[in-house]
């Protein structure tokens, strides 16, 4: 193993850094019940060199009942380890994958911009579960069988030089089988996995795409596809059960080549009275506990080989550093007035920006609009408002407080956010609609629900608003998981309301039901409204319009429509499509 | 009323033992070659593994008890030889059952696959995609195993237990009794540890999937749990789930913990019995020491063919399981029926006839109460109304992904079920709403309805529907990798490749289910704008909750209740006062 992975998995031991005492304990339950297996033989060479061939039945009742003795307490403390090392093990994985997730919580929207949502989940669930399985099931395989396997050899050793010397012959064969096992079985079973993950994506995305292959007849195509990758899937197969297939029958050959050697010798020395036959039959019996565990061991060389890269990936996560993160001495907001001031904001994703030098003051509980071409910066303009981002220059002030100076958690549990898209969470309606103030009563939830024409959509499920809600909101119109949003963001009462194209896949009349709930919930609060709709447009207090990442134009609606600027030739071509029906 | 779906034909339920079996047996009989192969090696495996601690008690009574060693190197050749048979006997059976599994999961995998491709869309609506999947990939291994490696091992595991018992019966009768009566608890063990640790390791599946899904879902959604301050929750709601894997995981481990440890145990046993008996025996002379250690190593040779037999018995009611679930639906689902007589569609445009059509969904209320429509060759009819009103359900009816429980759905005045399917298809193009596309490059998904479109129809199909508009930000262009190894593209995005690749598929009819609700309300006036002319000769039904795309229409019809209530041109309809007013008039008046 290179030194590079064990930097990786030797990580893990800031996890049991409290455990030293149970670890030691363990390492004693498994020290003995691998003294045990190999003590057990030496017995048996006891009991007939001085029990059965001096005729002494009480020295053979003697080693029978030690050797009875000590294998039940092996039972006993077998019992123990196994159940000792699979919470210790458990243990090292609950804390890492808290540790992975919390550490996630914290690193901002950049991250998870750059870095794919597919890759971070495969860090939490495929890497942390390689740890786990070596962890859980392989720890005690591991422990059990190196301490089994150096104890054989010791015992070897000890019981006669010279026929240990033998059984090194096949030393060096067994050495290179085993390697080239370790090596080609790792890099098989890989394959295995990926071909069958492939194999299984391909089938789950035929059955999430069913309806399109049927109707644009496509069977034939994905057919073909599925035959090349389920070939491919057994051929990987069979190659990997092949390996296996040579190699654990290759140890049984060695062990037993190991047998002959040693009888071959034996004979010799035991006619020249230098062994004695107990000693021989130990000798024979403890080979196997020199074969048994390189068997199991070099099974488990590729699971932990797979473990250690799996903690490198895994680092990768842990070692990236929050950027967007309170101080701490942050400063904690307990109520928010809701007086947002964009200071001379300038921002960038990248080294072009995106805003320029915004300057923009919102009195609390006002409204504004923020209207102009897809692209200009509206929804990033929102996000800095979040605190999503951080400004390259200027600030970013609520009620007069730097965003990156006072408590992000709790300011944030004051902001309620709607997105065009929204992302609901596995769970019932009412779960989603509670997401953000979870101790909210049944009442206020139908209540919030009835407000904004929910509970008409609830109608439609028999469970209405309890509906459970499957893989991100699918089975859920685009304007029905938008009406569940603005639910969720009126129920978590917040000080200030970011509605971003929020209402862009509901029909009017609901709106209009949603427009007058803002109204009476939202009272006195500040609220930010992206939309393209001019009646939504025309409730703000004031209408600002961005284009290119610069604010062209601000005002009251009548004001700007006065103005024939910016606003009014995008309000012409916003009613367009529907002056065009009505002239028709 | 409409006539519910039999739920016998989409989730039957599991086949009996007596079917199963059959089932088995016939895919089992058709490796019967490799399993006699098989047979034979493990036959040999056995003898040769008999014959080997055999050869070593002789060495040990008649060449080194005896300090005779005129046998010594006949017998060392003997073993050697042995031992290198048995590895190449061995290794072939290990090959070929493990070969036989693979061959036969492979092959229920494709029949599978090939019947899910059929499956009415009824069928998907009944059951998880989880649930589907996991019956073509994990629901396969207890098969595999039970009918590759099982089979043969209980062959070969009771040739070994009968040849060790007639070998150490011969050598010392009473002893084999005394030093055997501990191993069959070892089955017998195992056995129970195998039926109380499956269901357990399934639960562990369970939570681990319960934990993914969790760590999924926060991290796809991680700005809203950051916009509402809720990381604290949610990583409470993680730690809840890591807290199940890893309880779980102990409930397994302490099966582990009381079983395991007594798998080591038994054995010692009989080698205590073997010690104290044999021992005697020695001592009196009836057993020579050859023999003594001939019990051991026989006995510890048994340990392993036991164990097997108690994992086969659970992997055979795992494997019956599976099977009995997967086979049923290979006998029962099955596809919409294709007509005996087809008819063909006449050329040129199409029109397309909804006469008294009622539907309803598998167990569920009616949708489509005596539904009539028309629509002409060439024209546009969009189909408005609130969410659940049917206008998804009159779409796929048009593509004939259900049946209609009464009357008739027609295109080009022939029956859809008088069509083939692939004809019909052929000649209607539906776009969902939430479009699915395929891990293949973009080109692929675009032209996945005609392979064959020239690369200008293609660029003419992705100008009109809007993918123009986003193609540079793709890495590769139109050869950019779609999917979770590639880009994933927004939902607007995806619904504009959805909507070129219908455009590019040539089909003389389109139904487009609001193609466009999650493409922004701006990039959509422009789409709309474009689609006007690229629509022209083709016969069109659209529904969509916003009054920019329904101006697309020539003519608009509400649906309520499962009827049409309003027919008329949109611009008509929205000074009705009626349904269509209600739905879309107050966008129009502020502007």
């Amino acid at each position: 193993m290179s030194r590079k992975r064990r930097v990786g998995l030797t990580r893990l031991s800031v996890y049991v850094r409290d455990q030293r005492s149970r670890i030691a304990l363990l390492s004693l339950a498994a020290a003995f019940t691998s003294a045990v297996q190999v003590g057990g033989w030496l017995l048996v060479g006891d009991a007939i060199d001085n029990g059965i061939r001096a005729h002494d039945t009480s020295r053979l009742d003697l080693d029978v009942g030690i050797y009875v003795g000590l294998n039940a307490l092996a039972w006993v403390v077998g019992s123990f380890l196994i159940m000792g090392l699979a919470q210790l093990g458990q243990l090292i994985v609950l804390r890492l994958r808290e540790h992975l997730f919390g550490h996630l919580t914290t690193l901002s929207l950049r991250y998870f911009s750059q870095q794919r949502a597919g890759w971070i989940i495969s860090r939490i669930t495929n890497d942390v579960d390689a740890l786990s399985d070596v962890l859980s099931e392989g720890l005690s395989t591991l422990v059990g069988n190196v301490l089994t396997l150096t104890g054989a050899m010791i015992a070897l050793a000890f019981l006669d030089w010279r026929l240990a010397l033998a059984t090194m012959v096949i030393l060096p064969p067994t050495m290179i089988v085993a390697r080239w096992f370790q090596v080609r079985s790792h890099s098989a079973f890989a394959d295995v996995r990926t071909r069958i993950s492939a194999l299984t994506a391909q089938i789950a995305e035929s059955l999430a795409g069913m309806a399109v292959i049927q109707s644009y007849n496509r069977e034939g195509a994905f057919r073909t596809q599925f035959r090349e990758l389920n070939q491919a899937n057994q051929r990987s197969n069979q190659h990997a059960q092949n390996l296996s297939s040579i190699f654990f029958p290759a140890i049984e050959l060695f062990g037993v080549i190991a047998t002959v050697a040693v009888l071959a010798l034996g004979s010799r020395l035991y006619e020249h009275g230098s062994l004695t036959l107990g000693t021989l039959i130990a000798f024979i019996g403890l080979l196997s506990l020199l074969f048994q565990p390189l068997q199991e061991l070099s099974e488990l060389y590729g699971q932990v080989q797979s473990a250690a890269a799996a903690m490198e990936k895994i680092t990768t996560v842990l070692d990236v550093e929050a950027d967007i993160a309170s101080p701490p001495d942050a400063r904690r907001i307990e109520r928010v007035e809701g007086h947002v001031s964009l200071d001379h904001m300038t921002f960038a994703y990248g080294r072009e920006p995106v805003l320029h030098d915004i300057d923009l003051d919102i009195p609390a509980g006002s409204c504004v609009a923020l209207v102009g071409m897809s692209g200009g910066g509206k929804s990033t303009l929102a996000r800095l408002v979040g605190r999503f981002y951080d400004p390259r220059e200027g600030a970013v002030r609520v009620d007069g407080h730097d965003l990156r100076e006072i408590d992000l958690v709790h300011y944030r549990r004051q902001l309620g956010v709607v997105l065009q898209d929204p992302f609901l969470f596995a769970g019932s309606i009412a779960d989603n609609l509670r997401f953000a103030a979870p101790d909210a009563s049944d009442e206020r939830v139908e209540e919030t629900a009835r407000a904004i024409g929910l509970d008409r959509v609830a109608l439609r499920f028999s469970e209405g608003l309890d509906h459970a809600v499957r893989e991100g909101g699918s089975g859920l119109s685009a304007g029905e998981r938008q009406l569940i949003s603005i639910g969720r963001a009126l129920l978590a009462d917040p000080r200030i309301l970011i509605l971003d194209e929020a209402t862009s896949n509901i029909d009017r009349p609901t709106e209009v039901l949603i427009e007058r709930a803002l109204d009476r919930l939202l009272h006195g609060r500040t609220s930010i409204v992206i939309a393209h709709r001019l009646a939504t447009v025309r409730r703000a207090d004031e209408i600002v319009v961005l284009e290119r990442g610069r604010i062209v134009e601000r005002g009251s609606e009548s004001e700007l429509m006065a103005a024939h600027g910016h606003f009014a030739a995008l309000a012409r071509e916003l009613a367009a499509p529907s002056a065009a029906v009505v002239d028709s | 009323m409409a006539v519910t779906a039999p739920l016998g034909t989409v989730d039957p339920p599991d086949l009996d033992f007596g079917p199963t079996a059959r089932h088995l047996t016939r895919e089992w009989w058709v490796e019967r070659r490799l399993v006699g192969i098989g047979l034979v090696c493990a036959l040999a495996t056995t003898a040769l593994s008999i014959s080997i601690p055999v050869l070593v008690q002789r060495v040990i009574d008649n060449s080194i008890v005896a300090r005779d060693h005129s046998e010594l190197a006949l017998y060392i050749v003997l073993i050697a030889a042995c031992a290198l048979l048995r590895f190449a006997t061995n290794s072939a059976r290990r090959a070929i059952t493990s070969r036989i599994g693979i061959v036969i999961e492979n092959r229920l995998r494709a029949t599978l696959y090939d019947a899910y491709l059929t499956y009415p869309r009824a069928f998907y609506d009944r059951h998880a995609t989880g649930q589907v999947l996991s019956r073509a990939t994990n629901d396969l291994y207890p098969i595999r195993y039970f009918i590759g490696w099982g089979v043969v091992q209980v062959v070969s595991s009771l040739m070994m237990i009968v040849g060790v018992a007639i070998v150490l019966l011969s050598v010392n009768a009473r002893l084999m009794l005394y030093a055997g009566l501990t191993m069959p608890l070892i089955a017998l063990l195992t056995w129970r540890f195998a039926r109380l640790v499956t269901p357990l390791s399934r639960i562990v599946q369970q939570r681990k999937a319960d934990l993914t899904e969790a760590a999924d879902e926060s991290v796809v959604g991680m700005e809203m749990v950051q916009a509402f301050g809720r990381e604290a929750e949610v990583r409470e709601r993680f730690r809840e789930r890591a807290e199940g894997v890893r309880a779980s995981q102990l409930r397994e481990a302490g099966v582990e913990a009381r079983y395991l440890p007594g798998l080591t145990f038994l054995p010692s046993m009989a080698i205590a019995s073997v010690l104290f008996f044999g021992g005697r025996d020695v001592i009196d002379g009836n057993l020579t020491i050859g023999q003594f250690v001939l019990f051991n190593s026989l006995l510890l040779q048994l340990v392993w063919p036991l164990e097997a037999l108690g994992w086969i018995l659970n992997l055979a009611q795992r494997a019956i399981a599976s099977a009995s679930r997967a086979f049923a639906w290979l006998d029962a689902v099955r596809a919409l029926p294709e007509p005996e007589r087809p008819a063909q569609l006449p050329a040129g445009g199409l029109d397309v006839r909804f006469d008294d059509v009622c539907f309803a969904y598998a167990g569920g209320s009616p949708v489509l109460r005596d539904l009539d429509l028309e629509v002409a060759a060439g024209s546009i009819v969009a189909v408005c109304g609130e969410t659940g009103a049917g206008k998804s359900t009159m779409l796929n009816l048009l593509s004939r992904f259900y049946d209609p429980d009464s009357g008739s759905v027609r295109v080009g005045g022939v029956e859809a079920s008088a069509l083939l399917k692939r004809d019909l298809r052929a000649a209607v193009a539906l776009v969902t709403q939430r479009p699915v596309l395929f891990s293949l490059p973009l080109r692929d998904n675009l032209c996945a309805a005609r392979p064959e479109a020239t690369e200008d129809e293609m660029l003419a199909a992705c100008e009109v529907a809007g993918v123009a508009d986003f193609i540079d930000d793709l890495p590769d262009g139109y050869d950019t990798m779609i999917g979770e190894r590639g880009v994933n593209l927004s939902g607007g995005q995806r619904q504009r490749v959805a909507l070129a690749r219908a455009l590019i598929s040539g089909a003389r009819v389109l139904a487009l289910d609001d193609p466009l609700s999650a493409v922004d309300t701006e990039n959509e006036e422009h789409i709309v704008s474009r689609l006007r002319p690229a629509l022209a000769g083709r016969t069109v039904l659209l529904s969509s909750q916003r009054l920019s795309t329904v101006s697309l229409a020539d003519r608009a019809v509400v649906l309520e209740g499962g009827v049409i209530v309003e027919d008329a041109p949109p611009e008509r309809l929205l000074r009705a006062g009626g349904a269509f007013e209600r739905l879309f008039g107050d966008e129009v008046r502020v502007a």
